[in-house]
């Protein structure tokens, strides 16, 4: 007890000292506060946009079609089943489902000629699955058989189209002849992801049925469930009931999905310069109890002329700079929250901030990025920040603990 | 009964690779409730003598016995043991923690040793601080004390455990003659109070005059030993 309290007042030995350092720790926790909240803004916001415009929470396919996903195949295709839809249908747990078929288009405008994704799609249920029909800015979706098409905004300026427009889609048949479809825009979109305005057009899907010579054939059939929590275990036990309709269908959550993988991958690299950061604190501490074991050698001395032990020594010093720690930890969580309700409340334009496009870097968010509040993270980070402090002040105290006793009585 | 007994103690310290030799052989015994002075020309001997004596450092060969227990067997935590319950430094400089009040800086010296109550500690320090002549001063921290009340707080944190031994390398050395004579005489009080044996180094004729036995160093050798 007595050594808890020479070490909080040795704390008010050097005040500036000690909030020198407390500032170290607290700007690296402030630092993490603000990156991690951001982080889970921007992954927030990434996984909305691929369950709310792109994937859903779940997506039937054949396993052959997933396993050649990325060619857009016509081949290994779902076959339109009344039993399989009545086997959803009758899934509590399912709130609703849409049918969806992706092939490759080529849109041309009378002028130019752009490689585009085309996504078939039933007018009347897209909404049960994706909110597209919200985003849209001009025109609205259209109505199955109407030969309207809807694309995104900015791949309409780039092909100088406008709502009303004729545009016409040069694709491929399940045969690999060639086919054209011609359409009228019939709506303008702009999500928050961006690889949707920017490639994605959609057209009713009978019509890229009927063009693409497919008979009721359909690449994807997302599904919406009750909830979004143990989503992968709901696509597992789903997956084992259709195995009973037909054993090639396959069930993949969205959280499988090879972009998520990667955002949690990129998590992941930012922690470990997070890490970093807290390392520069650590730095700071060790010259912190490094200059005090130097300027009280003396005291140290009579301290072990006096009988006290190698380890109440250390263990002083490493109270003392547990204390430090303490202080910089509550500085900093108590600025990070700041930040972090800044973030919460108004978001960062990085774009505007720095003039950077995100999505550059692969990130499929546009507009303000929100940081989350995630209050484990400043748990973690205070009692991290102490840890890192209470570690990095054993060697030096270990070092000053270790002195002769008489030479340290006459250190000068 | 001799509090210490050293058998031709020698000690040499090894500068690169010179020898330099600080005590060459020193035989002497110390019974318990002297006051003793060492005395000797710089570099004689006097500190190093001190150092040996009071668990601080080991001799090069020769041996010591505190208590007729033989030094050269206790290992470091046993000699900081020693240290903690039966030896009491007093040094030139006070050496006193600069952010404890006066009360806690000799409170400290208590609370390293086991089995003292809150009730009994304060009673012991504040009994002291008294005796020293620092009644009403306690919660002075040292930078608000005079030289002689900061030597009187060393005094009193040396005392208040109630050591077999007291080792004060030059203690008034810092001091002016006036007060200097004020903590040689608390010192020669608790002497006579406590039977607390005390072994002083001094250049001072004056404190000199105090001590019951006077011991002389030069060269790392005792040159004179008078009891008075």
């Amino acid at each position: 007890m007595f050594l808890l309290k020479l070490a909080f007042k040795n704390l008010t030995r050097h005040r500036k000292r000690t909030l020198i350092t407390a500032s170290i720790i607290a700007v690296a926790v402030v630092i993490f506060l603000a990156f991690d909240s951001i982080l889970l803004g921007l992954n927030d916001a990434s996984y909305k946009n691929i369950i709310n415009y792109s994937t859903s929470e779940m997506q039937v396919v054949k396993n052959e079609y997933w396993e050649n996903k990325d060619n857009l195949p016509l081949n290994n295709l779902i076959k339109e089943n009344q039993e399989f839809i009545n086997k959803l249908s009758s899934y509590s747990i399912i709130e609703g489902y849409s049918r969806k078929l992706i092939f490759r288009a080529r849109l041309n405008n009378g002028i130019d000629e752009l490689p585009i994704k085309a996504v078939g799609v039933k007018g009347d249920e897209i909404n049960k699955t994706l909110d597209l029909k919200s985003k849209i800015i001009e025109g609205e979706f259209f109505l199955n058989g109407e030969k309207h098409a809807v694309l995104g905004k900015e791949l309409a300026d780039l092909m100088d189209l406008d709502y009303g427009d004729y545009l016409t889609l040069l694709v491929r048949t399940k045969e690999d002849t060639f086919n054209t479809i011609e359409l009228e825009i019939g709506g303008l979109l702009s999500t928050p992801n961006p690889d949707i305005n920017q490639n994605n057009l959609y057209l009713p899907l009978n019509i890229a049925q009927n063009s693409l010579n497919l008979d009721n054939e359909f690449s994807h059939l997302l599904i919406k469930t009750n909830n979004n929590i143990d989503i992968g275990k709901k696509a597992a036990n789903l997956e084992n009931e259709l195995k009973n309709i037909n054993k090639n269908l396959k069930v993949v959550p969205w959280n499988d999905l090879t972009a998520v993988s990667v955002m949690t991958a990129k998590q992941g690299a930012n922690q470990m310069i997070l890490g970093i950061i807290l390392l520069l604190a650590a730095i700071g501490i060790i010259n912190t109890v490094i200059l005090a074991a130097l300027e009280r050698m003396e005291e140290i001395g009579m301290m072990k002329a006096m009988g006290m032990k190698r380890s109440e020594i250390i263990i002083s010093f490493v109270m003392e700079s547990t204390g430090l720690a303490i202080i910089g930890g509550i500085l900093g969580c108590f600025f990070g929250a700041g930040v972090v309700f800044f973030m919460n409340k108004y978001g960062i334009d990085f774009a505007a901030l720095y003039n950077i496009n995100i999505e550059e870097f692969g990130i499929p968010i546009i507009d303000n990025i929100y940081g989350e509040w995630k209050i484990t993270s400043f748990f973690f980070v205070f009692i991290f920040s102490v840890i890192v402090s209470l570690i990095s002040s054993i060697f030096p105290a270990y070092w000053a603990a270790n002195k002769n006793p008489v030479d340290a009585i006459h250190h000068r | 009964m001799a509090l210490l007994n050293l058998k031709d103690v020698k000690k040499i310290y090894q500068q690169g690779e010179i020898e330099v030799p600080a005590l060459n052989g020193i035989n002497i015994y110390i019974e318990e409730g002297e006051f003793t002075t060492i005395f000797g020309p710089s570099g004689s001997g006097k500190t190093t003598f001190l150092n040996m004596i009071g668990c601080l450092d080991k001799p090069t060969s020769g041996e010591i016995y505190f208590n007729e227990k033989n030094l050269k067997d206790l290992n470091k935590k046993e000699l900081a043991d020693i240290r903690r319950y039966n030896i009491g430094f007093i040094f030139q400089s006070y050496n006193l923690i600069p952010v404890l009040t006066a009360y806690e800086n000799v409170e400290f010296a208590l609370r390293l040793i086991d089995g003292e109550t809150d009730e009994d500690i304060k009673n012991k320090v504040m009994k002291i601080l008294a005796d020293v002549g620092l009644e009403g001063l306690e919660e002075r921290k040292p930078n608000e004390l005079s030289g002689g009340q900061k030597q009187r707080v060393a005094v009193a944190r040396a005392l208040v455990k109630e050591p077999k031994l007291i080792l004060a390398d030059e203690p008034t050395a810092n001091l002016d003659s006036k007060t200097g004579k004020e903590v040689i005489e608390i010192m020669l009080k608790m002497n006579e109070q406590l039977n607390t044996t005390f072994i002083f180094s001094t250049h001072d004729p004056k404190v000199m005059d105090y001590a019951t036995r006077l011991i002389e160093i030069r060269d790392g050798l005792i040159s004179d030993d008078e009891r008075r």
